[in-house]
């Protein structure tokens, strides 16, 4: 053995042993591994590195630095459950009205759901938009009206066909169940501002919870403290307080729960596992004022309530999204690192989400009206209070629809080949479109991005090198992007 | 695309120290890694100390320790010692009874009793069975988006609770998961399916999905049994040759050749159990005729052609609504040898009838086929072994024994006996399983026929309450409340006692009939497997036979071996004896159940990237030992609960820390917080709520047991909801609502080690939630009643029910001070609360 390795710990043997070789993995290359890996352990002060929290799971919240300098600090990301068509949205496909009712030139046979019907044309009049001129269709007036701001990213395709593996893959980087969430990948990384709230938040719909469930918010393999808390203005988080017990019982027991642990803790000094969870009690107690504050919308002006239209009456649904969307922008503003928002729950014939199949047209009316002048609405005022300079704003779908209609139906099927979804924001460039799909919008043709590129790019926009956020997992190293994976640039600011 | 490391990484690693020998080790001799070598035969080695070692495994310990310079702790108080063994062993806490017996007791061997006792118990499969479940990511449910029900899993579950109480042997433990069927252990093969599913229906209906399904889905097999048995994550050569460990895609194909012929589904049980079962079975249904035929004499008579809206429903005479799981039609006797059963509406689709019975005044179904019985129809829609028309007198029940007409909303069957009957009841539905509710007759007729060929009704709809949609409560048969009230008191007392034995049979016979099949997989025809370049379906390579990885042996079977055989030899080679790697890696699993860490701390990686033993000479005398006592578990958790190092106090040292802040070495026992299924119980045993039910279905521990619309936690549990977390109906990726925060699996992919997090939501949750103030009534309840009104006695039994010991004067104070003016629930809140309560001291 090194002379120098006769000097080391316990642990430092055991590291030698078995990560010198890990360090060799084309993603953990040279002193860079040895510093993380050592870091990992204790072994030397903390690194800026990801992996330190598992040495402090005590305190999994707090702020660590990321790899490199970010352009974003906060993340929201709308997520539309059930697969939006890009052809009667953001991908403007001419040549589908003179192919209107037409068989597909080699088109498949059978897709997702059965046979294929004839091509058919936008069931939206697309128009040029702002000073670029982008073509976008009336289902989305308002959001339509934001396009000078956002970025475009036409051409990504997915590994399945499927809801559940693809919202899997969107997610979390794979299709299969039980990896993490990106959102829990990212408190992993970085932990939050904001020691008083969850690093990740998930606003469930309205409606209900989005077609792949808690699969979307999971922690997976990693620590259970990085899963999304659920959240939204219906329901509140839970277990906030304790029904039924007044105030001076909730008082007294937490008074004597303290001497109880503090008399534990002197006849038991140096434990910091009992320390955190002393710890995490007040962190609780500091929850229980924090999470009610912030969902009471009541202090929002009039104003801010009629343009997200929160004040919509005639529309609860809307009102109720619309809400959610207020509450993520006051979720960043005080420090939230992560937050999901929903569009859409669970698999219900594309009656409740944009799984639009069979009367994709109608159901699209009405999922539009839910979507649009909200998710509009936050961009704005965030860009207004200044919050999209530190904010990056997504917007996703787990795949794409078809060209044709399914025969005998009015609507269109799964097509994981070639589908837009948009970033905005901190660190974006502004008004671009990148990559093509074919001219029919079958699939992606140029600058083909399977999803792990863009959870790379937004990984990067945090200041994390997508290959280097890694967590070790029955003996594999794994990743957001698994072995995959190229940042966008194209699309960066 | 083969990956082995390329050559700039080399160049780079060369430059990194301590790495070279490794390198040259993994790149020119694969077969060398340390875990996969013979076990090492080396003596126990003698430290210095005289006298500390109690059981061989403390000479190591202990030898390594003086090696480090660190003295091992003292020991551990006798009470710390209990509820360690007892949470180890069990997951629960002792009683007050056993801490203050264990604590007077004088005996030599007090700790080798309370050890034996522990290990008799069946407790003690309930815990250990929970560790193997995690590993091998069990749950209630398929999966992905859909997440639908997987009502027959539980029997794996069962199985595995029981082998650990049996002390089953490790080679058969292995042999029955991997072909359980071949060796009387049928429910054992759970073990083959129990990752998540796309099932039929959920697999896109093009070619290139299926195959993708497929291959998914065998894919979780081969890690599944890859990552359990052998700690290596073979998963990884799915799509390129394995970058550390010496396992080619080729190595990977051949793996999942052993299982080509397996499918993600129901099995019906053959084991002796379920045959005695199928026995009892026979005997509740006949014995269930007979008790319904008997009360069915109190139904009211049909009356045919009632006008609509006349339909008496208070009196006597008034007929229970239409239900789709059972009807039943009396009228006068008549003698015939034909009846005609016609729908002419439905609820929805082509009528579907499940079986049509025809009861004579002896109470025998003269209807079936197995009696001489015709049978003709209208017309029927047929799918093969579910829907034909045979099925409608066959006996059996169920949509998969059911009768579809052609027509939508209508159609007729009849029936002609043999020779004339005397008949006065007819019964029918559209699924006697309950599944179904759909395709139901809400308006038909039923007539007999005449000898000069006409038809004669005796009973229609049109007397009865319209269909109210499904009600699980009472959708079987039922007497109408009225019939009941008019009898006699004697009268009604006897009937009653029918209906209660009728209600008894029932759920017995669900009971049983649910564990006829276990979700244990479908052995059929294997498919062809192929290499797959990049793992893509679409790639296929040359075929591949069933082959172990060439670097671990060299069983291999011609790529046309049967099913059964494939398994077989699999398990075969996986069970030969002295196997090193799969000892290692069981013991290794064992000794982290006891110290929250094993000698490797990688416990299902002992490829190359996992990490060495902390004690590799232990970790070889351990699998030795393993072997030479026949794969015994008990005899290792013997060797190790009343080993010296065990037995220490778990005290922090500030200078044994600074050498080993970890304790890897074991300088003091690492205490640890309770795993989330260990709190709950607690909580229930110490508020003596626990309800000790072993086996069987699930309790919810959601408003619904799989789906895909969110689901909303039951708040207040009673009755089954207060049996150890191990019988909840797990469903995947779907936190318990108080306690999945405290890092319990969501059974997604394998966790072979819980992390151990801390968080605000956890206190929350284990502070607010309902699950514990309703346990802190129940606790101070108990209290109460066994302590009497006395403050001071109240304080004394709540710490003694909770914490093993009683409260010390400064801790009385500050409890009595608290509950001044307040309930004692307030001090039950907080001692439930309290670390001292949530840890392994």
């Amino acid at each position: 053995m090194n002379p120098r390795a006769e000097s080391l710990s316990f642990q430092g043997h055991g590291l030698l042993d078995r990560r010198g070789f890990l360090s060799r993995s084309a993603t953990a290359l040279g002193s860079v591994a040895l510093t993380h890996l050592l870091g990992r352990e204790g072994l030397l002060a903390a690194q800026p590195d990801a992996s330190a929290v598992l040495a402090d799971l005590a305190h999994p919240n707090r702020p660590r630095p990321p790899h490199f300098s970010p352009k974003a600090q906060n993340v929201i990301v709308i997520f539309c459950a059930g697969a939006v068509s890009q052809l009667e949205t953001w991908d403007y496909k001419p040549e589908l009205h003179r192919w209107h009712d037409k068989p597909m030139p080699g088109g498949p046979a059978v897709t997702f759901q059965g046979p294929a019907g004839n091509l058919a044309r936008p069931q939206y009049a697309f128009r040029p938009r702002g000073q670029t001129g982008k073509m976008v269709s009336d289902l989305i007036p308002h959001l339509a009206e934001l396009t000078d701001d956002i970025a475009f990213v036409h051409s990504l395709t997915s590994k399945s066909n499927t809801h559940g593996p693809a919202e899997n893959f969107l997610s979390t980087g794979f299709a299969l169940d039980g990896f993490p969430s990106v959102g829990s990948w990212i408190g992993y990384a970085l932990g939050t501002d904001n020691q008083d709230l969850p690093a990740f938040v998930s606003l469930l719909d309205p409606r209900g919870v989005p077609q792949n469930g808690s699969n979307n918010w999971g922690s997976g393999f990693l620590p259970a403290t990085f899963q999304g808390t659920t959240w939204s203005a219906q329901n509140p988080v839970r277990h906030l307080s304790a029904p039924g017990i007044t105030r001076e019982a909730d008082q007294a027991a937490r008074r004597l729960l303290g001497q109880l642990n503090q008399r534990h803790l002197e006849a038991h000094p140096g434990d910091e596992k009992l320390a955190a969870r002393i710890a995490s009690y007040e962190l609780a107690a500091r929850m229980q004022l924090s999470v009610p504050e912030i969902s009471d919308l009541s202090t929002e002006p009039a104003y801010i309530l009629r343009a997200y239209g929160a004040d919509d009456t005639g529309h609860p649904i809307k009102a109720g999204f619309a809400r959610n969307c207020i509450l993520a922008r006051r979720l960043v503003e005080r420090g939230v690192r992560f937050v999901q928002l929903f569009n859409g729950a669970y698999a219900s014939g594309g009656e409740l989400n944009w799984d639009g199949h069979n009367k994709l047209k109608e159901q699209y009316d009405r999922h539009a009206s839910i979507l649009d002048q909200p998710a509009a609405a936050l961009i704005r005022d965030l860009r207004q209070r200044g919050l999209l300079e530190n904010t990056l704003v997504v917007w996703c779908t787990e795949f794409g629809r078809m060209p044709f209609f399914q025969k005998g139906a009015q609507g269109r099927d799964h097509n994981p080949d070639g589908f837009t979804c948009w970033m905005t924001g901190a660190g974006i460039r502004k008004g671009v479109s990148h990559g093509v799909t074919d001219e029919l919008g079958r699939a992606a043709v140029k600058d083909i991005h399977p999803l792990y590129d863009f959870n790379a790019t937004l990984l990067h926009l945090l200041g994390l090198d997508h290959e280097r956020l890694t967590f070790e997992h029955n003996g594999v190293q794994r990743r957001l992007t698994n072995v995959e994976g190229h940042v966008i640039r194209e699309i960066l600011a | 695309m083969p990956c082995f490391i390329p050559v700039w990484i080399r160049h780079l690693a060369l430059a990194f120290w301590g790495a070279v020998p490794l390198l040259a080790e993994a790149t020119n001799n694969p077969g060398t890694h340390w875990a996969f070598q013979p076990l090492s035969q080396a003596e126990p080695p003698q430290p210095k100390a005289v006298g500390w070692a109690r059981t061989v495994p403390d000479l190591w310990i202990l030898d390594a320790l003086e090696r480090a310079g660190i003295e091992p702790s003292p020991e551990a108080d006798r009470i710390a010692w209990l509820r360690r063994v007892h949470f180890d062993l069990t997951g629960l806490p002792p009683t007050p009874e056993e801490a203050l017996a264990f604590q007077r007791d004088p005996r030599p061997d007090a700790t080798e009793r309370v050890v034996e006792s522990l290990l008799q118990s069946p407790a003690y499969g309930e815990r250990w069975g929970q560790q193997w479940l995690d590993v091998v990511r069990y749950a209630d449910t398929h999966g992905f988006e859909v997440n639908t029900e997987r009502p027959n899993a539980w029997p794996y579950r069962d199985y595995v609770i029981r082998a650990f109480n049996a002390d089953t042997p490790y080679p058969d433990f292995i042999r029955q998961q991997l072909a359980g069927d071949q060796h009387g252990r049928d429910a054992a093969t759970g073990f083959l399916v129990t990752a998540s599913v796309l099932l039929p229906g959920q697999i896109g209906a093009d070619d290139i999905s299926k195959r993708l399904a497929r291959q998914d889905a065998l894919d979780e097999i081969v890690v599944n049994t890859a990552q359990s048995f052998l700690g290596l994550s073979i998963g990884c050569a799915r799509c390129h040759d394995h970058k550390f460990d010496p396992i080619s895609s080729r190595d990977y194909f051949g793996m999942q050749a052993f299982f080509a012929g397996v499918e993600y589904g129901d099995r019906e049980l053959t084991d002796l159990e379920t045959q005695t079962r199928r026995e009892d079975i026979r005997r509740w249904k006949e014995r269930k005729a007979a008790v319904v035929a008997t009360l069915s004499r109190l139904e009211p008579l049909a009356r045919p052609g009632t006008p609509t809206g006349n339909s008496p429903s208070g009196s006597t005479a008034a007929r229970v609504a239409l239900k789709a799981r059972m009807n039943s039609d009396r009228f006068a006797a008549v003698t015939t040898r034909r009846i005609r059963f016609t729908v002419l509406e439905t609820n929805s689709l082509e009528p579907c009838i499940d079986e049509l019975e025809v009861w004579d005044l002896e109470s025998r179904n003269v209807a079936l086929a197995s009696l001489g019985t015709q049978v003709r129809s209208s017309g029927d829609t047929t799918v093969e072994n579910r829907h034909e028309l045979r099925f409608i007198h066959d006996g059996q029940y169920g949509n998969s024994h059911s009768w579809m007409s052609h027509e939508k909303g209508r159609g007729w069957v009849v029936l002609e006996f043999p020779e004339p009957r005397r008949i006065d009841r007819v019964s029918w539905a559209r699924d006697r399983e309950g599944v179904f509710s759909d395709r139901l007759a809400t308006a038909y007729r039923i007539e007999v026929g005449t000898d000069s060929g006409d038809w004669i009704t005796v009973a229609d709809a049109s007397d009865r309450k319209p269909f109210e949609g499904r009600n699980p409560t009472a959708d079987e048969w039922e007497l109408p409340a009225a019939a009941l009230a008019e009898l006699d008191p004697r009268s009604r007392q006897q009937t009653q006692t029918l209906l209660d034995e009728r209600l008894r049979l029932e759920r017995a016979i669900a009971g049983a009939v649910a564990s006829q099949h276990a979700f244990a997989g479908i052995f059929r025809k294997p498919d062809r497997i192929h290499l797959l370049r990049r793992g893509d379906p679409e790639q296929p390579g040359p075929e591949v036979s069933p082959a172990v990885p060439e670097v671990l042996g060299t069983v291999r079977l011609p790529a046309d071996a049967p099913e059964p055989q494939r398994r077989h030899a699999l398990a075969n080679w996986l069970t030969q004896p002295n196997a090193p790697l799969i000892a290692r890696v069981m013991v290794n699993r064992i000794w982290q159940g006891h110290f929250g860490t094993g000698l490797v701390d990688t416990p299902s990686d002992f490829g190359r990237t996992g990490s060495r033993p902390s004690h590799s000479g232990l970790l070889d005398w351990l699998a030795r030992e393993f072997i030479a006592n026949g794969g015994s578990a008990k005899h290792l958790h013997r060797l190790i609960v009343l080993s010296s190092t065990y037995r220490q106090s778990s005290g922090h040292r500030k200078e044994a820390a600074a050498l080993d802040a970890d304790a890897r070495l074991l300088w003091r026992y690492p205490a640890r917080r309770l795993d989330s299924e260990p709190i709950r119980d607690a909580m229930l045993t110490v508020s003596g709520e626990l309800n000790r039910q072993r086996g069987g279905r699930g309790f919810d521990l959601f408003d619904q047991r799989g789906g895909l619309s969110g689901f909303k936690p039951v708040e207040s549990f009673s009755a089954e909801g207060l049996r150890r977390m191990i019988y909840a109906h797990k469903v995947r990726r779907e936190p318990e609502a108080v306690f999945g925060a405290f890092d319990c699996p969501d059974a997604g992919q394998s966790t072979s080690r819980r992390r151990e997090s801390t968080t605000p939501i956890q206190a929350l949750n284990l502070w607010n939630s309902r699950f514990t103030l309703e346990r802190s009534s129940a606790l101070a309840r108990r209290v109460r009643r066994e302590a009497g009104s006395l403050p001071q006695n109240q304080v004394q039994r709540a710490f003694l029910l909770t914490l093993s010991r009683h409260a010390t004067t400064a801790e009385e104070q500050e409890a009595l001070e608290a509950l001044r003016g307040q309930d004692l629930e307030v001090l039950c809140r907080a001692l439930l609360n309290s670390n001292e309560f949530l840890f392994i001291p």
